[in-house]
């Protein structure tokens, strides 16, 4: 195609200067007219160049003509260079009109894959929330009004003091780690103690217990945005005092797990 | 293009002069035409290289036939003429089917990188 060009240019620019002398052998003009014109005949896409083909058709034509009855070879090879001239224009109009085929249905594919990478996003997003929730789960959260509630019980304690046991750190380590892929979610700790010993104490162990759990979240990455600490003192038993079990139990550390984002209603916050 | 304007006016002015021994109206109007088309292919390809080579061969063509008109050789004028014309037409198909090829070709490369990154970044 390309050295077809070429010989098509050369043969142009020859052409209308030659003398005229009687054909013996065939006019290269001619022969390139034909080949040109039956390659862009044959395209599937003739028709975006009805007008060119066709006025190309009747140039060869005339070639044709004046070539049986040994016309002057001037003559012929001026129309044929018409006929490629009007062959070769037709051919770019079709491939003008390939190019804006591919180009719409490029563009096509390209919201295609735009969407593909937003929902990808989206599932991406939805795979780390899973992840949270699969944690606390596995952790053992009861799902309550207020959020999923998760209770670090009394042993993860040092007795009557605030600093965590070795024991919580596997705990805290896996909800550290699901809370840093999870920035919208928002945590909120509560210390709690049972009746042994002055209120203000177990206010201030409460505090300090809560506090602890919030400090060891943070040094493993979690944002502070996304944690608030606060002591509840004994006043919010869940069994009896009375009993050794009851106490145990009510001395504990809450962690409640709300939503953060715009348009979730986090039914925790309501009951403060 | 003032140049050419010039050399036209300067053509047309001689056929004036020469009177009816000029060539044919048919003639003139073709060769205005070849004028034209060549003015409008160097408007639309600017420096661009599809084209170029086109229409500076139109450009040569439109020259040669205005030294036909001043000889008053009528089919020499008549053929150059309509030959420029279709060379600045050619000129202006082949500008405008690279331009469109190579906004495709960009489309599809940078719908590439999409879908690279796409990958990329699932399985980061």
């Amino acid at each position: 195609m390309r050295r077809l060009q070429i010989a098509l240019i050369l043969a142009g620019t020859a052409a209308l200067g030659a003398c005229s002398s009687t054909p013996e052998r065939p006019i290269e003009e001619l022969e390139t007219a034909r080949a040109i014109v039956a390659q862009v005949e044959s395209s599937p896409r003739a028709g975006v160049a009805a007008e060119n083909i066709s006025n190309a058709r009747k140039s060869l034509g005339t070639a044709n003509q004046l070539m049986e009855s040994g016309g002057k070879l001037e003559d012929i090879r001026y129309q044929s260079l018409v006929a490629t001239r009007n062959a070769q224009i037709a051919n770019e109009k079709i491939l003008l009109a390939q190019a804006k085929d591919e180009l719409a249905q490029a563009e096509g594919e390209r919201q295609k894959v735009l969407l593909q990478a937003r929902n990808r996003e989206v599932e991406a997003a939805r795979m780390r929330a899973q992840s949270l929730e699969d944690e606390l789960k596995d952790l053992q959260a009861q799902k309550t009004e207020r959020g999923l509630v998760l209770t670090l019980g009394d042993v993860l304690f040092d007795t009557g003091k605030s600093s965590l046991k070795p024991g919580a750190y596997a705990t805290i380590d896996r909800l550290a780690r699901a809370l840093n892929e999870n920035p919208a979610r928002q945590v909120q700790i509560e210390g709690h103690t049972d009746s042994t010993g002055s209120t203000d104490f177990n206010q201030t162990l409460s505090e300090n217990r809560a506090s602890s759990v919030q400090a060891a979240l943070m040094q493993r990455g979690v944002s502070g945005g996304q944690i608030s600490a606060m002591g509840k003192g004994e006043g919010f038993p869940i069994a009896s005092n009375d009993t050794a079990a009851g106490r145990q139990q009510n001395r504990r550390v809450e962690l409640i797990f709300t939503e953060n984002q715009a348009g979730t209603t986090t039914p925790s916050m309501s009951r403060q | 293009m003032d140049k050419s304007l010039v050399i036209t006016g300067g053509a047309l002015l001689l056929v004036a002069l020469s009177g009816c021994g000029g060539v044919s109206e048919m003639t003139r109007q073709q060769v205005a035409r070849s004028e034209t088309a060549v003015q409008q292919a160097q408007g639309a390809i600017g420096n661009s290289e599809a084209g170029a080579v086109e229409l500076q061969q139109a450009k040569e063509r439109f020259a040669q036939a205005q030294q036909a008109v001043e000889k008053k050789d009528e089919q020499q004028a008549q053929r150059l003429a309509v030959m420029a014309e279709l060379d600045a037409q050619l000129a202006v198909a082949k500008s405008q089917s690279a331009g469109a090829r190579k906004a495709a070709d960009e489309l599809l490369a940078s719908i590439r990188t999409l879908r690279e990154e796409a990958e990329r970044n699932s399985s980061r």
